[in-house]
């Protein structure tokens, strides 16, 4: 237990750690808040009640997501003064100003307007309650944005360059849009929308296969396979850009994620691995599955390289990732369930269009609502392996290629980070815990049908903005 | 350019002792209310409690990630070297500020509340507690090299003026939450809170007392400073403005006004703040580290200014408008649902 001692080692750990549960949260309630705003949009555009319930009940799960979320939330920022204080110093002037722009871009207005979304029903007129409502999304979503620019500037540092161990920034624009920003943000704006989806979907799903509230659920349960048509697919495109600017910037990274050992050179054909037993030690895999050729076809989607694959023994063992075998099956996990959501979405259209999904049939669709009640938790697991071949394959660097982890570590002693380690790893034990269980109440009681609904003063003709907050690929049945 | 490099740094601790003061001032009140749950008799009185807050408490916990934010761009090297000298207070406060979070939610869902009713009101005082022992070692001071790196000990912000900062900050936020309470409340509650009120005025005034008079004994920067003129005489009517407010708030309580109070409790933590900025400045980390050389790039500066400094009316005017549309007394333990 060597590691128990050495203070990089375990602050990584302890950041690891955090940043996964912290994950877990807000990745539902991003996405799930674009829901919250159409739902009721709806409700204000039809005055059908059930989606008013609909507003109310999902807004339940997303308070209890988000107050974890922001319970989580703080240990990231302020750990990277405590465990992080060099790396604090060196790239303070261009990513501490990224996250204070997260706190009062994004953070504070979601944060301040949630307050009227979840206990203001009463007391503001219902299109302000709109209004905040869709305040909170573009709140969450800005949140998704900047950290995702201050990660993606971690991956490819641009806009200045390290002058005496300090990162001077020349051009802040440069520096947030680097290269991996539009499409990283993309990635992960379309991974919380789907997880939530999927989440929304096998919620309802598991109402309609225990015969609650079939009709009121398929509401949802529509809505939230309409959204998926269009971004289950989208996101696998996204994911294949976001590899090819692996493939491009950081090569190692695309190496371990691949367990390629030996260099690829241009204008040959590269076999892809499907399973392998990576073994660091002799630097080959022990054991592998390839199918032939089709390394070239994902990359450029041509049999022949036209740039080299580079392999991991062109790079020092100190200068390349580790845990080659994690972050090799993170990534398969990550697609496998990119392309599982994606076919369910696929049986599911079909079914809806041959009027299985109707709310006299959909309660016999037994099958595929098990499919998605299975499908409900593999958004998180999809998020999380893609974040963990993201950051662990960026190792050894923290700022790829101008700051080793190794040297962005505060000098703490190690039983001060083995014992708050301790602590995180007890407590959030506890609130995962107490997650599931609080979460599974809400659901087992189910939607309140009786809830009075607030009046609205003016008429509908008055309301002409909340229809634009309806994507345009909802089916007409969705409406009713 | 040279006068940009004095006057960038110091519009930035402005703002920042602006996000820090608003933080202690509502984030202050929800902590306070949540230490004085512990005290509460039945479970009614605690669900009011916790509703008085649960629209807001999070907007408030936000200044603090703000500041954070704000800090970590504006003077990253304080913010390294401070968050490394402070890691167990910073952490005390992370877990008090988890477990007070989760509670509100948890409790809600809750059979039995027991467990969450405690995670509310000791994460509350956990928070306060970590938040004192930080601002005692901020002030206390912190040992660095010549590059302004930590190179002190893990326990360096413990000693017995720290620790009696760190229970005046407790008793400042008892006194604020229970006048917020006062404002927020009627009948048995309110009258309970008058009670708190009163007792944590007296307390945090003698906890002002000894660190007023502490301070520039014990800490030879602060000495040099209070006794320079022409600073002196400022700081000599920063004591006096002191005793009138906590006068004028013990007769506001006296007399049972409702409101008033809590403006009161406002000023004071304004006057302290005040107070402890101007003995502070133009250090960062007391005596070592001025905020000229903690700073950031002036093009960072600037840039974060432009960013989060237009941003500032922007977030005040929702934040206020948000009070008002929670305006009133809280009756039942619910606001909605």
């Amino acid at each position: 237990m060597e590691f128990l001692s050495n203070t990089v080692a375990l602050s990584r750990m302890q950041f690891a750690l955090t940043a996964i549960f912290h994950m877990l949260w807000p990745v539902l309630t991003t996405g799930m808040a674009i829901y919250l705003a159409i739902v009721e949009g709806i409700w204000l555009k039809t005055r059908n009640p059930d989606y008013y319930y609909h507003a109310r009940f999902w807004s339940k799960l997303y308070i209890l997501n988000f107050g974890i979320g922001v319970a989580t939330g703080i240990p990231m920022e302020f750990q990277f003064g405590t465990n992080w204080a060099p790396l604090s110093e060196a790239i303070g002037n261009f990513f501490g100003s990224i996250i204070g722009f997260e706190a009062s871009w994004a953070f504070m207005l979601e944060a301040a307007f949630l307050g009227i979304m979840v206990f203001g029903w009463e007391r503001v007129h219902p299109i302000i309650h709109f209004i905040s409502t869709i305040l909170v999304a573009v709140g969450a979503n800005l949140s998704t944005f900047w950290i995702l620019a201050a990660n993606s500037w971690l991956q490819t540092p641009a806009g200045g360059e390290m002058v005496n161990g300090k990162f001077i920034v020349h051009d802040y624009f440069q520096g947030i849009f680097n290269p991996f920003m539009v499409v990283s943000v993309s990635h992960m704006f379309l991974g919380t929308l789907e997880t939530s989806l999927f989440v929304i979907g096998g919620i309802s799903a598991w109402y309609i296969y225990n015969n609650r509230h079939s009709a009121f659920f398929a509401k949802a349960f529509k809505i939230a396979l309409a959204a998926a048509i269009a971004v289950a697919p989208l996101q696998i495109y996204v994911g294949h850009l976001s590899g090819e600017q692996v493939y491009h910037y950081q090569p190692s990274k695309l190496a371990a994620m691949e367990a390629q050992w030996h260099t690829t050179p241009a204008g040959q054909p590269a076999d892809w691995s499907l399973i392998a037993l990576p073994n660091e030690q002799a630097e080959q895999n022990d054991w592998e599955i390839t199918i032939p050729n089709a390394l070239g076809y994902i990359l450029e989607f041509k049999p022949k390289l036209s740039e080299p694959v580079l392999g991991l023994k062109e790079w020092q063992p100190a200068d390349r990732p580790h845990l080659v075998a994690l972050i090799y099956y993170s990534f398969r996990i990550m697609i496998a369930i990119g392309f599982f959501l994606a076919g369910l979405m696929l049986v599911s259209t079909i079914q809806w269009l041959r009027g299985k999904l109707s709310p006299e049939n959909i309660s016999q669709q037994r099958l595929l609502m098990l499919g998605w009640i299975f499908a409900a938790p593999l958004g998180y697991i999809a998020v999380e392996s893609g974040w963990i071949v993201r950051c662990v394959g960026r190792q050894p660097w923290t700022v790829y290629g101008l700051i080793r982890t190794a040297d962005a570590a505060s000098n703490l002693p190690a039983s001060n980070v083995l014992t708050t380690l301790t602590g995180f790893a007890t407590v959030y034990s506890l609130l995962f815990v107490a997650v599931l269980y609080f979460g599974s109440r809400i659901i087992r009681r189910g939607p309140r049908l009786d809830l009075p609904i607030p009046g609205l003063k003016d008429q509908p003709a008055v309301e002409t903005t909340p229809g634009e907050f309806i994507p345009d690929e909802r089916p007409v049945e969705a409406q009713q | 350019m040279e006068t940009l490099s004095y006057f960038l740094p110091q519009v930035w601790f402005g703002i920042l002792a602006l996000f820090l003061f608003l933080y202690v001032m509502l984030d202050g009140f929800d902590l306070g209310v949540g230490i004085l749950s512990l005290t509460a008799s039945t479970e009614e009185r605690r669900g009011i409690l916790m509703t008085s807050l649960s629209n807001i408490w999070d907007a408030n916990e936000t200044w603090l990630v703000l500041m954070g934010g704000g800090l970590f761009g504006a003077f990253p090297l304080a913010y390294g070297t401070i968050l490394n000298a402070l890691y167990i207070p910073i952490l005390l406060m992370v877990f008090g500020l988890i477990f007070r979070a989760v509670a509100f939610e948890f409790r809600e869902q809750a059979k039995r509340k027991l467990f969450w009713n405690f995670a509310f009101g000791a994460g509350s005082f956990l928070a306060a507690l970590g938040q004192g022992f930080a601002l005692g070692g901020v002030l206390k001071g912190i040992q660095v090299d010549q590059a302004g790196h930590f190179i002190g000990t893990t326990w360096d912000w413990l000693s017995w003026q720290t620790v009696l900062v760190a229970l005046t900050l407790i008793q400042g936020y008892v006194l604020i939450g229970s006048t917020y309470l006062i404002w927020k409340t009627t009948g048995e509650l309110q009258d309970t809170h008058y009670k708190t009120a009163k007792i944590a005025a007296v307390t945090t005034l003698i906890g002002a007392i000894l660190i007023t008079i502490g301070t520039p004994i014990f800490y030879e920067y602060a000495r040099e400073r209070l006794f320079h003129r022409p600073l002196v005489y400022l700081f000599a009517v920063i004591p006096l403005l002191g005793v009138l407010l906590i006068s004028l708030l013990i007769r506001s309580l006296f007399r049972k006004e409702e409101k008033a109070p809590f403006i009161w409790t406002i000023l004071l933590f304004l006057l302290t703040f005040v107070g402890l900025a101007m003995v502070v400045f133009p250090y960062i980390i007391p005596t070592q580290i001025t905020i000229y050389e903690a700073a950031a790039d002036p093009s960072a500066l600037v840039f974060m200014i432009i960013f989060i400094g237009a941003l500032i009316p922007v977030m005040l005017f929702y934040n206020i408008y948000q009070y008002i549309v929670f305006r009133g007394k809280i009756t039942g333990g619910h606001y909605g649902e």
